[in-house]
């Protein structure tokens, strides 16, 4: 049978993303991830104050807006030479959590879960359950997580003004005048959250869920009580069962994270191996070894992108940005650069930083399967706020107790380079500055969906989903729905519409969301 | 008969329909359906079904769906070079989309600075514009002329982001005929007839000049780190945030995000100013006179406050 390339209509998805892939029979061959809108926003600092990107950065990106925030402020922190007092980290990390969780639910449950009510799946035996959980605006999971996302966001609100867009975190801390009751306000908050992912998206405790350590665990699970079977995580294991999720969208296997959430000093909570950040930093290779991350490892390509003035890897603390928008012709296709790690492309989010914190289940799970799959990284989504949830009430109970505030005084601006790394909701986030004579004279950042949304390199080796979505089934061209799945399952934080293309003589094949 | 919108997404980072999501009392769900909206597309939310968002286009663009409501987020690209090829949908600049929707629809409204005046979008390489304005200057994307099929030109809700509640309510007054009053930006005077400054917390140090120069201060910060409450119209202490704060409340200056110029070009987290003494002063304000009031309410300040002694 022919190879026909399509362009795969997906909605729900935040940004501009037109993904290709080449199909023969029945299977995906080859595609190709354009990012469609260019917005220049790292030229837009230059010449700016250093705090400037405390405002200018979070405005890059309406979902993570908090983790843009937070990473600017570390490099700000790096510049001044500054390490904030241990409260001022707990409030940064708390803030930042808050916004990976709300974001994770309303992925799930708002975005990928929309994909179970698919035509595809109608008259499937699970597909009636399906739409009262997920049909879109009106689903019971839907419903639910649009309250319960809103609600743990007021605690943003409290400790930081507002959510999204504000800019409270400031080198040397927070610039917050709060204090023990706005606090109690928070724990408040976030016991309704720790009670609605309990009952309705675990249908159990959090502490059940940590003892699971293999597949066998999680179906032994699945059986033990009905209101594990019908909690959202029950529902996911019947449908991805159903779905074959498992055998979708394996990827290239690495795995990178710059690491995130310092542990603050004197505090109960406890990193892996003793390691001073919650999420550790590492480079996982599809051959299952392990290796310290080292930021100098970082490169960004542009060989298929819409970018110009250099051949090969460039690291973000000397590339430039300088736009080529050539459309349709050549090699060129994407918006986003190609960035690389010791010139692999590695996929980032909460599976690779669960990975690399030891999480059993998520370990257990990429070994037996070989690799990741829809399944596991959607599942590592899911249960992010199983292991995070602890550390965040521990820290909201130490706030207070500490002597050293909520901010230094006095930290000075001075020229040079800042690094700020943390992990967003979809995965790591970078900004890399450089000060001279008082005003910002670069500033590039390289965010989560860069890595896994990224073109070919200058190798041409494919980015991570575009190497995921190799092998997918598709049974309707004008309908494939595997691709949605394939394409959500590393959250996605860009916007993607469909036409198909007949490869032979051009001409509309059909179109169709998904 | 259902209200149909379309939400546009354009450039800008959806932080708008994010924060619409936190909506509350009424929520977006409950806005939704006691305003029978039919929601023709939005990028983030669009109900699944199998006619394509470019029929659906198509159909808009022939009038053989009506459009009662076009909300476009974030501001029109029109670069590289005015081609709007920074942008695209459908490998089409997305700016002519935008401008044939507009000339369809009832209504025209714009959500959030980026859509309004351009705003950050305006500010790098994109050659970004708002639908009626760019900055100050009336005209913009759609020009100086336009008018929506209500008669109305393009009703703008300022704010990075803009208040979610601003939306639903602006919304709802669409939906049942209300009139909107618009002010010398467009922007309906219901939500942004008042400042930022109006019902912060802080006010009392504000009236008597008790200045922060430092983060995490008790003070106002109008004097020294850039605030913008008294010189920018939104309703942020009014409405408050996620329904429990606002920026200034907590201590992080107004960046005057609502303004037609924002971002400025100057430092966000310094007031600007001729030895202490801020340049940029409220609205309609005699210089010297200001000045003088300022300089007596600093000698009239009660040792609480001074002392930092009142809470925020």
């Amino acid at each position: 049978m022919a190879v026909q390339t399509i362009e795969v209509p997906l909605n729900r998805v935040e940004g501009d993303l037109e993904i290709r892939v080449a199909v023969e029979d029945g299977r995906v061959v080859d595609a190709w991830s354009a990012g469609t809108q260019f917005r220049g926003f790292e030229r837009m600092l230059v010449g700016r104050a250093p705090l400037d990107g405390l405002v200018i950065t979070p405005r890059i990106c309406g979902l993570c807006s908090t983790s843009h925030l937070y990473v600017a402020s570390r490099a700000l922190d790096q510049l001044a030479g500054v390490t904030p007092p241990p409260d001022a980290i707990r409030v940064r990390n708390i803030a930042l959590l808050v916004e990976n969780l709300q974001s994770d639910m309303r992925h799930a449950f708002l975005l990928f879960g929309a994909d179970f009510v698919n035509a595809a799946y109608e008259g499937q035996p699970l597909y009636e359950e399906a739409r009262r959980r997920y049909a879109p605006l009106a689903g019971s999971a839907a419903v639910a997580a649009l309250r319960a996302t809103r609600k743990i966001l007021e605690i943003v609100a409290i400790l930081g003004g507002q959510w999204p867009h504000s800019s409270f975190m400031v080198p040397g801390g927070v610039a917050s005048a709060v204090g023990p009751i706005e606090f109690l306000q928070c724990r408040h908050v976030l016991a309704r959250f720790r009670h609605y992912y309990e009952t309705d998206v675990l249908g159990c405790a959090l502490e059940r869920i940590a003892e699971l350590k293999s597949s066998a665990d999680l179906d032994a699970w699945l059986d033990e009580a009905p209101a594990h079977r019908d909690s959202e995580l029950g529902f996911y294991l019947r449908f991805a069962r159903a779905a074959g999720f498992e055998r979708m969208g394996k990827g290239h296997g690495n795995f990178v994270s710059g690491g995130s959430l310092d542990i603050p000093e004197g505090s109960a909570v406890q990193a892996q191996g003793g390691g001073r950040q919650l999420v550790p930093a590492g480079f996982l290779s599809s051959d299952g070894a392990g290796s310290v991350f080292d930021q100098r490892e970082v490169a960004e390509h542009i060989a298929h992108s819409w970018f110009t003035g250099y051949e090969g890897g460039m690291h973000p603390s000397t590339g430039v940005t300088e736009p080529y928008a050539t459309g349709a012709e050549g090699d060129r296709y994407s918006w986003a650069k190609a960035p690389r790690y010791a010139g692999q492309p590695a996929e980032v989010g909460p599976l690779a930083e669960l990975l690399l914190a030891g999480h059993p289940l998520l370990q257990a799970l990429v070994a037996e399967q070989q690799g990741p799959n829809v399944f596991v990284r959607h599942l590592a989504r899911l249960l992010r706020a199983a292991a995070m949830l602890p550390a965040m009430e521990t820290w909201l109970a130490e706030l207070g107790k500490d002597a050293g505030g909520l901010v230094l005084h006095g930290v000075k601006m001075r020229d040079g380079e800042g690094i700020g790394l943390g992990a967003a909701a979809r995965g790591m986030l970078g900004h890399w500055l450089r000060v001279e004579a008082g005003r910002i004279s670069r500033y590039q950042v390289i965010p989560p969906t860069a890595w896994n949304g990224s073109p070919r390199d200058s190798g041409n080796v494919r980015g991570p989903w575009e190497q995921a979505l190799c092998g997918t089934p598709v049974e309707d061209l004008d309908n494939p729905v595997a691709i949605g799945h394939v394409v959500r399952s590393f959250d996605p934080c860009l916007v993607c519409t469909v036409h198909a293309l007949d490869a032979g003589n051009g001409k509309p094949h059909g179109r169709i969301r998904i | 008969m259902a209200v149909t919108l379309y939400w546009m997404q354009a450039g800008g980072c959806s932080g708008d329909s994010m924060s619409l999501l936190n909506a509350n009392s009424p929520d977006l769900l409950e806005i939704l359906q006691e305003l029978d909206v039919d929601l023709l597309w939005h990028s983030s939310l669009s109900v699944a079904n199998r006619t394509s968002q470019r029929a659906l286009l198509e159909r808009l663009q022939s009038g053989e769906q009506r459009l009662d409501v076009l909300c476009v987020e974030g501001a029109v690209i029109r670069g590289p070079g005015g081609t709007g090829m920074y942008d695209t949908l459908h490998g089409q600049a997305k700016k002519n989309l935008i401008w044939a929707l507009a000339h369809k629809a009832k209504h025209v409204i714009a959500i959030g600075t980026c859509a309004s005046h351009g705003g950050i979008s305006a500010r790098g390489d994109v050659e970004g514009t708002g639908l009626q304005y760019h900055g100050r200057k009336r005209g913009g994307f759609l020009g100086e002329d336009f008018v929506a099929g209500c008669g109305l030109p393009v009703v703008n809700l300022p704010g990075c982001p803009v208040h979610p509640s601003v939306v639903t309510q602006a919304l709802s007054a669409v939906v049942h005929g209300a009139t909107l009053d618009l002010d010398a930006w467009q922007a309906p005077t219901a939500w942004y007839g008042t400042t930022v400054h109006q019902g912060c917390t802080r006010n009392e140090y504000h009236e008597y000049r008790v200045e922060e120069r430092e983060f995490g201060e008790k003070g106002c910060m109008f004097f020294h780190m850039g605030c913008n409450g008294p010189l920018v119209r939104g309703p942020c202490n009014k409405l408050l945030w996620n329904g429990r704060s606002s920026k200034t409340r907590v201590g992080v200056p107004c960046f005057g995000c609502t303004d037609p110029d924002f971002p400025k070009s100057f430092p966000f987290f310094q007031t600007r100013n001729i030895e202490g003494l801020p340049i940029d002063l409220p609205d309609g304000i005699n210089r010297a006179h200001y000045l003088a009031y300022k300089g007596m309410a600093a000698a009239a300040a009660p040792e609480r406050l001074k002392g930092r002694e009142s809470n925020i």
